[in-house]
Protein backbone atom coordinates (compact mmCIF):
# COMPACT_ATOMS: atom_id res chain seq x y z
CA UNK A 1 0.00 0.00 0.00
CA UNK A 2 1.76 3.16 -0.83
CA UNK A 3 0.28 4.80 2.37
CA UNK A 4 2.42 6.79 4.57
CA UNK A 5 4.09 3.88 5.68
CA UNK A 6 6.62 3.80 2.71
CA UNK A 7 6.63 7.64 1.78
CA UNK A 8 8.74 10.22 4.30
CA UNK A 9 7.21 13.53 3.31
CA UNK A 10 8.74 15.72 1.33
CA UNK A 11 8.88 18.49 3.63
CA UNK A 12 10.61 15.80 6.05
CA UNK A 13 13.28 15.63 3.47
CA UNK A 14 13.50 19.53 2.51
CA UNK A 15 14.16 20.19 6.43
CA UNK A 16 16.71 17.72 6.50
CA UNK A 17 18.26 18.87 3.60
CA UNK A 18 18.45 22.32 4.52
CA UNK A 19 19.81 21.14 8.12
CA UNK A 20 22.70 19.62 5.62
CA UNK A 21 22.93 23.11 4.34
CA UNK A 22 23.45 24.77 7.31
CA UNK A 23 26.18 22.70 8.41
CA UNK A 24 28.56 23.13 5.35
CA UNK A 25 31.48 25.92 5.07
CA UNK A 26 30.73 29.27 4.75
CA UNK A 27 31.49 30.07 1.35
CA UNK A 28 29.39 27.37 -0.11
CA UNK A 29 26.77 28.23 1.67
CA UNK A 30 26.58 31.40 0.46
CA UNK A 31 26.31 30.53 -3.03
CA UNK A 32 23.85 28.52 -2.49
CA UNK A 33 22.10 30.93 -0.92
CA UNK A 34 18.38 30.31 -2.49
CA UNK A 35 16.81 26.36 -2.29
CA UNK A 36 19.84 24.76 -4.70
CA UNK A 37 18.84 21.38 -5.74
CA UNK A 38 19.30 18.46 -3.48
CA UNK A 39 21.60 17.05 -5.82
CA UNK A 40 23.99 19.76 -5.68
CA UNK A 41 23.80 20.12 -1.71
CA UNK A 42 24.54 16.41 -1.79
CA UNK A 43 27.41 16.96 -4.01
CA UNK A 44 28.96 19.55 -1.44
CA UNK A 45 28.02 17.41 1.33
CA UNK A 46 30.04 14.67 -0.51
CA UNK A 47 32.99 16.58 -0.71
CA UNK A 48 33.14 18.44 2.19
CA UNK A 49 33.31 14.88 4.21
CA UNK A 50 36.01 13.77 1.71
CA UNK A 51 38.03 17.37 2.58
CA UNK A 52 37.01 16.49 6.10
CA UNK A 53 38.76 12.86 6.00
CA UNK A 54 41.57 13.93 3.84
CA UNK A 55 42.07 16.71 7.01
CA UNK A 56 42.13 13.95 9.15
CA UNK A 57 45.25 12.12 7.55
CA UNK A 58 46.88 14.82 7.54
CA UNK A 59 46.65 16.26 11.06
CA UNK A 60 47.24 12.06 11.74
CA UNK A 61 50.41 12.27 9.94
CA UNK A 62 51.67 15.67 11.83
CA UNK A 63 50.47 14.23 15.23
CA UNK A 64 52.79 10.88 14.53
CA UNK A 65 55.85 13.41 13.78
CA UNK A 66 55.14 15.72 16.70
CA UNK A 67 54.48 12.83 18.95
CA UNK A 68 57.96 11.29 18.80
CA UNK A 69 60.07 14.05 19.53
CA UNK A 70 57.52 15.01 22.73
CA UNK A 71 59.26 13.86 26.01
CA UNK A 72 56.96 12.92 29.07
CA UNK A 73 58.41 15.95 31.19
CA UNK A 74 56.72 18.60 29.08
CA UNK A 75 54.14 21.25 30.06
CA UNK A 76 52.39 19.20 27.02
CA UNK A 77 52.46 15.59 28.55
CA UNK A 78 51.16 17.10 31.75
CA UNK A 79 48.29 18.51 30.54
CA UNK A 80 47.38 14.89 29.38
CA UNK A 81 48.01 13.34 32.33
CA UNK A 82 45.72 15.91 33.92
CA UNK A 83 42.74 15.73 31.20
CA UNK A 84 43.18 11.62 31.52
CA UNK A 85 42.53 11.83 35.02
CA UNK B 1 63.71 10.43 31.50
CA UNK B 2 62.41 8.21 28.89
CA UNK B 3 59.60 6.68 31.75
CA UNK B 4 56.41 6.47 30.13
CA UNK B 5 53.58 8.65 31.35
CA UNK B 6 51.74 7.37 33.58
CA UNK B 7 49.18 5.00 32.40
CA UNK B 8 45.67 6.42 32.01
CA UNK B 9 43.03 5.28 34.39
CA UNK B 10 42.13 1.75 34.07
CA UNK B 11 40.39 1.26 30.04
CA UNK B 12 36.49 1.30 31.15
CA UNK B 13 35.22 1.56 27.30
CA UNK B 14 32.05 1.60 29.23
CA UNK B 15 28.84 3.17 27.33
CA UNK B 16 28.13 4.52 30.60
CA UNK B 17 30.63 7.45 30.17
CA UNK B 18 28.47 8.42 27.31
CA UNK B 19 25.91 9.06 29.32
CA UNK B 20 26.91 13.02 29.68
CA UNK B 21 25.67 14.74 26.50
CA UNK B 22 22.23 12.40 26.57
CA UNK B 23 20.53 15.02 27.60
CA UNK B 24 19.70 16.99 24.11
CA UNK B 25 18.22 13.78 22.14
CA UNK B 26 15.05 14.71 20.92
CA UNK B 27 15.55 16.74 17.82
CA UNK B 28 19.11 16.89 16.08
CA UNK B 29 21.34 14.66 18.11
CA UNK B 30 23.69 17.24 19.75
CA UNK B 31 27.52 16.68 18.87
CA UNK B 32 29.35 14.54 21.06
CA UNK B 33 30.99 17.03 24.27
CA UNK B 34 34.52 18.54 23.37
CA UNK B 35 35.40 16.28 26.67
CA UNK B 36 34.54 12.43 25.28
CA UNK B 37 36.21 13.31 22.22
CA UNK B 38 39.49 14.69 23.79
CA UNK B 39 39.41 12.19 26.49
CA UNK B 40 38.80 8.84 24.33
CA UNK B 41 41.17 10.64 21.65
CA UNK B 42 43.93 11.16 24.36
CA UNK B 43 43.60 7.62 25.90
CA UNK B 44 44.19 6.04 22.71
CA UNK B 45 47.19 8.70 22.03
CA UNK B 46 49.25 7.73 25.19
CA UNK B 47 48.38 3.77 24.34
CA UNK B 48 50.03 4.45 20.68
CA UNK B 49 52.93 6.67 21.96
CA UNK B 50 53.85 4.05 24.42
CA UNK B 51 53.16 0.90 21.96
CA UNK B 52 53.19 1.58 18.50
CA UNK B 53 56.89 1.63 16.46
CA UNK B 54 57.21 4.89 14.53
CA UNK B 55 56.63 3.95 10.75
CA UNK B 56 53.30 2.96 11.27
CA UNK B 57 52.20 5.35 13.56
CA UNK B 58 50.10 8.02 11.15
CA UNK B 59 47.70 4.55 9.89
CA UNK B 60 47.24 3.73 13.64
CA UNK B 61 46.65 7.18 14.50
CA UNK B 62 44.11 7.57 11.54
CA UNK B 63 42.66 4.52 12.83
CA UNK B 64 42.58 5.71 16.65
CA UNK B 65 41.19 8.86 15.51
CA UNK B 66 37.73 7.48 14.41
CA UNK B 67 36.91 4.93 16.51
CA UNK B 68 37.16 7.52 19.55
CA UNK B 69 35.39 9.66 17.28
CA UNK B 70 32.64 6.50 17.40
CA UNK B 71 32.88 6.06 20.86
CA UNK B 72 32.23 9.40 21.80
CA UNK B 73 29.36 9.47 19.77
CA UNK B 74 25.87 8.73 20.49
CA UNK B 75 25.52 4.66 20.06
CA UNK B 76 21.82 6.13 18.62
CA UNK B 77 23.78 6.96 15.53
CA UNK B 78 24.09 4.34 13.18
CA UNK B 79 27.43 5.07 11.89
CA UNK B 80 29.10 5.29 14.82
CA UNK B 81 28.04 1.94 15.31
CA UNK B 82 29.02 0.74 11.47
CA UNK B 83 32.54 2.21 12.64
CA UNK B 84 33.04 0.32 15.52
CA UNK B 85 32.11 -2.68 13.86
CA UNK B 86 34.59 -2.10 10.95
CA UNK B 87 37.12 -1.83 13.56
CA UNK B 88 36.39 -5.07 15.21
CA UNK B 89 35.76 -6.81 12.10
CA UNK B 90 39.57 -5.98 10.94
CA UNK B 91 40.72 -6.85 13.99
CA UNK B 92 39.43 -9.97 14.16
CA UNK B 93 40.64 -10.39 10.45
CA UNK B 94 44.20 -9.33 11.21
CA UNK B 95 44.59 -12.04 13.83
CA UNK B 96 43.09 -14.39 12.11
CA UNK B 97 45.63 -13.27 9.01
CA UNK B 98 48.30 -13.94 11.42
CA UNK B 99 47.41 -17.31 12.64
CA UNK B 100 47.27 -18.46 9.24
CA UNK B 101 50.53 -17.01 8.10
CA UNK B 102 52.06 -18.72 11.24
CA UNK B 103 49.84 -21.89 10.21
CA UNK B 104 51.34 -21.57 6.64
CA UNK B 105 54.77 -21.13 7.82
CA UNK B 106 55.25 -23.82 10.08
CA UNK B 107 53.29 -26.42 8.00
CA UNK B 108 53.72 -27.60 4.55
CA UNK B 109 52.44 -26.46 1.01
CA UNK B 110 49.60 -27.81 2.40
CA UNK B 111 46.32 -28.51 0.02
CA UNK B 112 43.95 -26.08 0.31
CA UNK B 113 41.67 -26.38 3.89
CA UNK B 114 38.82 -26.97 2.05
CA UNK B 115 35.48 -24.78 2.51
CA UNK B 116 37.57 -23.03 4.99
CA UNK B 117 38.53 -19.08 4.40
CA UNK B 118 42.05 -19.54 3.65
CA UNK B 119 41.57 -17.61 0.63
CA UNK B 120 42.67 -14.40 2.78
CA UNK B 121 45.98 -13.63 1.06
CA UNK B 122 48.50 -10.99 2.45
CA UNK B 123 47.48 -7.72 0.91
CA UNK B 124 43.73 -8.40 1.35
CA UNK B 125 43.29 -5.09 3.49
CA UNK B 126 39.30 -4.52 3.08
CA UNK B 127 36.75 -7.11 4.40
CA UNK B 128 33.66 -7.72 2.65
CA UNK B 129 30.89 -7.09 4.81
CA UNK B 130 27.80 -9.59 5.29
CA UNK B 131 26.23 -8.44 1.63
CA UNK B 132 23.06 -6.78 2.25
CA UNK B 133 20.10 -6.03 -0.35
CA UNK B 134 20.05 -2.12 -0.65
CA UNK B 135 16.90 -0.94 0.42
CA UNK B 136 14.77 0.01 -2.33
CA UNK B 137 15.15 3.72 -4.07
CA UNK B 138 12.74 6.26 -2.61
CA UNK B 139 11.64 8.22 -4.95
CA UNK B 140 12.99 11.26 -5.86
CA UNK B 141 16.13 10.34 -4.28
CA UNK B 142 18.82 12.26 -6.33
CA UNK B 143 21.59 9.68 -7.81
CA UNK B 144 24.45 11.89 -5.41
CA UNK B 145 22.85 9.50 -2.49
CA UNK B 146 24.85 6.67 -3.35
CA UNK B 147 28.13 8.78 -3.65
CA UNK B 148 27.03 9.89 0.30
CA UNK B 149 26.43 6.21 0.94
CA UNK B 150 29.81 5.31 -0.01
CA UNK B 151 31.34 7.70 2.83
CA UNK B 152 29.17 7.35 5.57
CA UNK B 153 29.68 4.54 7.72
CA UNK B 154 27.15 2.22 7.32
CA UNK B 155 25.56 3.89 4.86
CA UNK B 156 24.65 1.01 2.29
CA UNK B 157 21.95 -0.30 4.28
CA UNK B 158 20.45 3.33 5.07
CA UNK B 159 17.22 4.88 3.01
CA UNK B 160 18.04 8.45 2.05
CA UNK B 161 15.95 10.07 5.25
CA UNK B 162 18.18 8.21 7.64
CA UNK B 163 21.07 8.92 5.66
CA UNK B 164 20.58 12.61 6.10
CA UNK B 165 20.50 12.80 9.39
CA UNK B 166 23.11 10.09 9.63
CA UNK B 167 25.35 12.63 7.20
CA UNK B 168 24.06 15.70 9.67
CA UNK B 169 25.75 13.62 12.70
CA UNK B 170 28.30 12.35 11.27
CA UNK B 171 29.61 15.92 9.90
CA UNK B 172 29.44 17.32 13.15
CA UNK B 173 31.18 14.98 14.49
CA UNK B 174 34.06 15.13 11.99
CA UNK B 175 34.61 18.59 12.58
CA UNK B 176 34.68 18.17 16.21
CA UNK B 177 37.58 15.37 15.80
CA UNK B 178 39.15 17.95 13.13
CA UNK B 179 39.14 20.59 15.29
CA UNK B 180 40.28 18.69 18.79
CA UNK B 181 43.06 17.20 16.24
CA UNK B 182 44.23 20.35 15.30
CA UNK B 183 44.19 22.12 18.74
CA UNK B 184 46.41 19.01 19.43
CA UNK B 185 49.07 20.15 17.12
CA UNK B 186 48.86 23.23 18.02
CA UNK B 187 49.43 22.25 21.29
CA UNK B 188 52.33 20.48 20.47
CA UNK B 189 54.24 22.45 18.21
CA UNK B 190 53.51 26.13 19.93
CA UNK B 191 55.84 25.72 22.43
Amino acid sequence: MSGRRGRISDDEINELISKLQALLPESSRRRNASRSSASKLLKETCSYIKSLHREVDDLSDRLSGLMSTMDSDSPQAEIIRSLLR
Amino acid sequence: MAAKRTAPPPANPNPNRRRVTSAADDSASAPPSKRMLAFHFLRALSRIHSSTPVPRRTRTIRRAAYSSMARAASPRSAWSRALLRQVRVRRAVRSRRAVLMRRRVSAAPAPPLGASRSSVSAGQTSVAPPVRTPPPRQEGEPARADALRQLIPGGNGMEYCSLLEETADYVRCLRAQVQLMQGLVDLFSGQ
